[in-house]
């Protein structure tokens, strides 16, 4: 193989990488009563948003353990989402409300020991918000990916 | 373990005159049967401080109290090994009053320690009336090379005496440090200043910073075992399914452990410094937790170990918590 073609090789890799970056691996858990029915509402509505999001449904947000998070970076997820009811809407009265506390606490600890806020979003998503669910995935794998590629050039992710 | 020594390492005669009360009370209560253990320090053969379980009155000349005596007793109140299962401890059944005062334990406390066993006591984990509760004021106590402990350089002034309230007995008058009174108000008044230090770093620093010490973290879980407030009978940490972190050693699952172990303490750590004490290898824990302390100050307006009926905020909430992170 010439240099040239090297060269050439080498180029058309880096312009596919920056056409075509590593996909995500993103994990939402969703409350099963507003934010799943809101993902719902945004497929049958057709409404286009990065697909590298994987959806877990759960009861409640008020379901999610801390360590449920910190078991989905540990094994390699570029970025979580915890999305709830908005509150007032809890399915279950007040699920959400301990979820509010619980993730305040997560991510301040996460961020103090280094890790990219960027990459732990929360989110209130309504049955009745389908726009506002694929805006919500759009910002978190734009900021997901930003994170990505400071930590490519520097501290890892995990 | 008999000693009856006039203890060689008493700090000045007040602390040599409160050991000797500590005794005389010891045995009084043991030798009525009001209760049937007094959980104190005593000597070990090579002269350390060390817990001390003193079941007999004839023992309690064994007692000691010096600038050593660092460990938090309260960490034996639930352990059964030490008082026995729930129903030893007066649970179970609810008939705690018809059982014998032998099942019933008196613990020596420092200002500090009071405050673990204050959170105990919101959580249900003991039966206060089932407890004799001594006081001692603390002088502030020193390691082996006689230097003062990080948490008593940082200990406010109402933390040297034990609160009266909330004590059945207080043995030695109440101590004032000299010059940490004002010591002391600066520390109340620039609390979490030691938090700060790192908040003020970049994340990247930050990271490299924590991640250097846990790569030394050997999980020994020397700092689990010591808490007063890590009870649960099946520690998240020993489960095998799920398995939520590896039990390696390695950076990662490290990590995981320390902030776990952090957040299970948010809102109910009081800076009784056991943990970093215990840690072989010097990882700063009083840094993690005050952290975590210091998100349910800010964000919950909580400060544990001061009230024994308030629980951790986070087992509550409130329609006015922050929320500017959600979107």
């Amino acid at each position: 193989m010439s240099e040239k073609t090297g060269d050439v090789r080498q180029a058309g890799e880096a312009s596919a990488k920056e056409r075509n970056p590593r996909k995500l691996k993103i994990v939402g858990f969703l409350c099963n009563w507003c934010s799943y029915a809101g993902a719902d509402l945004a497929g049958v509505s057709r409404m286009q948003y990065p697909e590298e999001i994987r959806i877990i449904r759960v009861p409640c947000s008020g379901r999610i353990n801390p360590l449920l998070v910190l078991k989905c970076f540990q094994e390699g997820a570029d970025g979580v989402l915890v999305s709830g009811c908005h509150p007032g809407d809890c399915h279950y009265q007040e699920g959400n409300l301990y979820a509010r506390r619980r993730m305040l606490v997560l991510r301040s600890m996460l961020s103090y020991f280094g890790i990219d806020e960027r990459r732990f979003h929360m989110s209130w998503v309504s049955a009745s918000e389908g726009k506002k669910w694929a805006d919500t995935v759009r910002s978190l794998v734009e900021d997901v990916r930003a994170a990505q590629a400071e930590a490519e050039a520097g501290v890892p992710m995990w | 373990m008999k000693q009856s020594g006039k203890a060689a390492q008493d700090i000045g005669n007040d602390t040599g005159k409160t050991a000797m009360s500590l005794r005389k009370i010891a045995t009084e209560l043991l030798a009525k049967k009001a209760v049937g253990l007094v959980i104190g320090y005593g000597r070990s053969p090579l002269g350390d401080a060390v817990p001390l379980l003193v079941r007999r009155a004839e023992d309690a000349q064994a007692l000691q109290w010096n600038q050593h005596c660092t460990y938090n007793l309260v960490r034996y109140l639930t352990d059964p090994e030490v008082v026995g299962g729930p129903e030893a401890r007066g649970g179970g059944d609810g008939s705690g009053g018809a059982k014998s005062d032998s099942g019933k334990v008196a613990v020596v406390v420092k200002g500090c320690d009071l405050k673990a066993l204050l959170v105990l006591q919101s959580e249900n984990q003991v039966q206060r009336e089932r407890l004799t509760v001594i006081g001692l004021s603390c002088p502030g106590l020193t390691d082996e090379q006689g230097r003062p402990l990080s948490k008593c350089r940082d200990c406010p002034p109402d933390v040297h005496n034990p609160r009266e309230e909330l004590c059945d007995l207080v043995v030695g008058g109440p101590v004032s440090r000299s010059g940490s009174e004002t010591e002391g108000q600066q520390a109340r008044d620039h609390d979490f200043r030691d938090v700060d230090e790192i908040e003020a770093l970049s994340p990247a620093e930050r990271r490299v910073l924590w991640d250097g010490y846990f790569a030394r973290c050997l999980r020994c879980y020397a700092c689990r075992n010591v808490c007063p407030l890590c009870y649960c009978k099946e520690c998240v940490f020993d489960q095998h399914d799920p398995r939520w972190v590896s039990p390696a050693a390695s950076v990662a699952s490290n990590r995981s452990f320390h902030l776990i172990r952090a957040y299970h303490l948010a809102g109910r750590c009081v800076d009784c410094g056991e943990c970093e004490r215990a840690c072989p290898v010097g990882i700063p824990l009083r840094r993690i937790n005050r952290k975590a302390a210091k998100v349910v100050e800010e964000g919950f307006h909580f400060r544990a170990g001061l009230d024994p009926q308030a629980k951790s905020p986070l087992v509550g909430f409130a329609d006015e918590d922050p929320q500017e992170f959600i979107e």
